[in-house]
């Protein structure tokens, strides 16, 4: 456990047990509560990573190996971006405020963990906590659909947990420990690794179920779909990415793709990436419901990951975490949209909708900067971490695959493009009468989170030297 | 030895009883009667203290869960009953992997079994659970305050509107 | 054939038998109870293991551990099944499709 990210576990659970006492007589206060601690967290944070000496220093000072940090930091901007959206969301009547907002702060430590934690069995627990919070995050509000959706989650993904606990034992009983540490420098060493590439391989399967990865992903849509609306954010920009793929991209690592002693797991996991890839968007073209493609199109952008952690090369690591953190940030920005639109239109069905563009500007103009991010249109963030993918790809020789994922590059832009004709641009229909842009906070995360895409896309050499001194750290 | 397996073989049996058992409630009962098992197992391999973890809480606390939801569900669930074919052809099923897997499996964990590393076994619980899995109680934590988080959210307190 | 590979066995088929439970039924609670069965296998696992390599204080502090888990998911689990009994009046998954696509 990384000691000096501690704090940002037990403040957000402190909160989280503060949360009902303090909100009994006075329901603002939860929102108050969750929100501050989110805040200061986030700032203390930016204040770790961003101070100018740290800047000037070429980020040499990063405590921990920096990729904790940069996903702590993700997870608190993703967790304020959702909290200060329901503040303004939430109908006043839901009787569990106080505790939907405990559990998206219990939902925030138990990522913390996960991605402070340095050990198997460890991470397997905060993992548990995780879905189990989201289980009951997504059935909010009491819809028949959100409860679908929080079964199907639970039934297709916890026999994943039991791949990982058989993993455990293997590893627990072949390397005789359960660290990070421990399996690196095995691999590292010149040990026979055939029981342990086998534990890791049962680990990483589960891991593969959990991130919705393509041949498991039919629970994907329905649970982001079924969520109670700024959940689905939460959901889709963090949670399943901590959950399942910062896993995978962390075992890609341990496991030392790069050198070739894990051979078919690494060309596995680089052929169901692409695979996600092909899959994810190709349905999302054919999708009518707005959230829904949002969720395909979520399964293929973790596609970029998944073969960018199995191929595992620095600048294909570098490209993964990136990508990592460029996925929070634009689906954050797309699922509160789709949220905004469905509190001011009452549907999310593309057919009925139309014409937005005039009405709700805001919206419409974030979505655009949120899309082009997504398909890797120059000089947005998305670009240059598909763009480290595909160099990455092509510099292994794997010219196909680099190809292939160009290509499907461009199919995302078509799907976006014309989600985007059909809501935002064209003629109004009866459903787009009379819509007025939502108010200003509930714009506010959706703007900031815009900001952050185009900042990170033009301020790019700064990043690059950070995500260099953490794939540094992490591989060497 | 004999006793050790035959443990083994009694979890296997009452699981295969548990599904296929016709009324729920007596699933339920299996269930428990597996992890009984399950917890004589962990007393026989010399691990006490998850053996009583295991038979109060699993045999004990999930069979009460169990079989409250049951009680409520069950007028329903009678109502329509499921296919049966399905769980009948379990037994046959169940025999034919164990066959096909008599050939495989044991070969191939005596060979992971081969590359097993021995530790050195000493300490006490207590010094292991803090010494060395610290992370976890803070996870046992934190999973505790999510269960009761989701508890609540799940069942709200009765609004005066409904 | 040594005790632990026969040990192993016996645990891969409560696993089978969890798993065709998990894919043969519709009702919730039959899918909550195959996947017990094969949470339990999976402790079994863990114990076995831990036992062969001599590290058994070990296996067990990961088992009380996944003891505590296995209530909250279970509890969860539960609770998801009584709520949707309340909005459906059912307990059977495949009732569930309105999300298709």
């Amino acid at each position: 456990m990384d000691k000096g990210l501690l704090a940002y576990l037990l403040i957000p659970l402190l909160s989280a047990v503060i949360i009902p006492f303090a909100a009994r007589t006075r329901p603002k206060m939860a929102d108050i509560l969750a929100n501050v601690t989110l805040l200061a967290g986030l700032a203390n944070l930016l204040w770790l990573a961003l101070r100018p000496s740290m800047i000037a220093g070429g980020f040499a000072d990063i405590p921990g190996d920096g990729l904790s940090l940069l996903l702590v930091a993700a997870v608190y901007l993703v967790g304020l971006c959702v909290t200060f959206f329901s503040a303004y969301f939430i109908e006043e009547g839901l009787p569990n405020r106080p505790a939907y907002y405990s559990l998206l702060l219990v939902s925030v430590a138990a990522m913390t963990g996960v991605v402070t934690t340095t050990d198997f069995f460890t991470l397997y627990v905060f993992i548990e906590v995780l879905a189990v919070t989201s289980f009951a995050l997504i059935t909010t509000d009491d819809s028949s659909a959100g409860i679908e959706g929080a079964l199907k989650y639970f039934f297709l993904t916890f026999p994943a947990s039991v791949l990982i606990i058989v993993g455990i034992a293997i590893l627990m009983m072949t390397l005789g420990s359960l660290s990070y540490e421990n399996l690196r420098l095995f691999m590292a060493s010149d040990a026979p690794a055939g029981p342990v590439t086998f534990a890791s391989a049962l680990i990483m399967l589960g891991f593969i179920v959990k991130s919705g990865v393509v041949p498991f992903h039919t629970w994907t849509p329905d649970a982001y779909q079924g969520a109670y609306a700024p959940v689905s954010a939460h959901l889709a920009g963090i949670v399943t990415k901590i959950s399942g793929v910062y896993a995978i991209i962390k075992l890609a690592t341990l496991l030392r793709f790069f050198d070739g002693r894990a051979q078919a797991l690494s060309e596995m996991l680089m052929f169901l990436g692409m695979l996600s890839i092909a899959v994810g968007a190709l349905a999302a073209l054919k999708q009518t419901n707005f959230k829904r493609m949002l969720a395909f199109s979520s399964i293929s952008q973790i596609g970029y990951i998944v073969l960018a952690a199995g191929l595992g090369t620095p600048l294909a690591i570098m490209g993964a975490v990136f990508h990592l953190i460029n996925h929070a940030t634009f689906k954050t920005v797309l699922f509160l949209n789709s949220a905004s639109l469905e509190k001011s239109t009452g549907t999310t069905d593309m057919d009925k909708l139309g014409g937005m563009e005039h009405s709700m500007p805001w919206t419409s103009w974030t979505s655009i900067v949120a899309l082009l991010s997504t398909a890797g249109v120059p000089p947005l963030s998305g670009f240059w971490s598909k763009l480290l993918i595909i160099l990455a790809l092509w510099e292994s020789g794997l010219r196909v695959y680099a190809v292939l994922a160009l290509l499907f590059s461009i199919v995302t832009l078509a799907y976006f493009m014309m989600m985007q004709k059909k809501v935002f641009f064209g003629k109004k229909t009866p459903a787009s009468e009379r819509v007025q842009e939502v108010s200003a906070p509930l714009l506010a995360p959706v703007v900031l989170m815009s900001a952050i895409i185009v900042a990170l896309g033009l301020l790019f050499p700064y990043f690059y030297a950070y995500v260099k001194v953490v794939a540094e750290r992490i591989i060497l | 030895m004999i006793y050790h397996t035959l443990l083994f073989a009694l979890a296997a049996v009452f699981a295969l009883w548990a599904v296929m058992a016709r009324k729920l409630l007596v699933s339920a009962i299996m269930l428990a009667l597996v992890s009984v098992c399950v917890s004589l197992i962990f007393f026989d391999f010399g691990a006490p203290w998850a053996g009583v973890f295991e038979l109060s809480v699993c045999a004990g606390l999930i069979t009460v869960l169990f079989v409250g939801a049951v009680s409520l569900i069950r007028a329903e669930d009678e109502k329509r009953p499921e296919n049966r074919a399905r769980f009948y052809a379990l037994p046959f099923a169940a025999a034919i992997f164990a066959i096909a897997a008599w050939f495989y499996l044991p070969a191939f964990v005596e060979e992971l079994a081969a590359g097993a590393k021995i530790g050195s076994g000493g300490g006490s619980i207590g010094r292991a659970l803090w010494g060395m899995r610290r992370p976890d109680l803070l996870g046992q934590v934190l999973m505790l305050a999510a269960g009761v988080f989701v508890i609540k959210s799940v069942f709200p307190r009765r609004t005066q509107s409904k | 054939m040594n005790i632990f590979s026969l040990d192993w066995y016996l645990i891969a088929i409560i696993m089978f038998v969890g798993f065709y439970c998990m894919l043969a039924s519709r009702s919730i609670v039959r899918q909550l109870i195959g996947l017990e069965i094969i949470s339990k296998a999976a402790m079994l696992t863990v114990i076995s293991a831990g036992a062969l390599s001599n590290n058994l204080i070990y296996a067990q502090a990961l088992l009380i551990t996944m003891i505590v888990i296995e209530v909250v998911v279970v509890a969860t689990g539960l609770a998801l099944l009584v709520k949707n009994f309340r909005l459906h009046g059912s307990a059977d998954i495949w009732t569930l499709s309105s999300l298709k696509g």
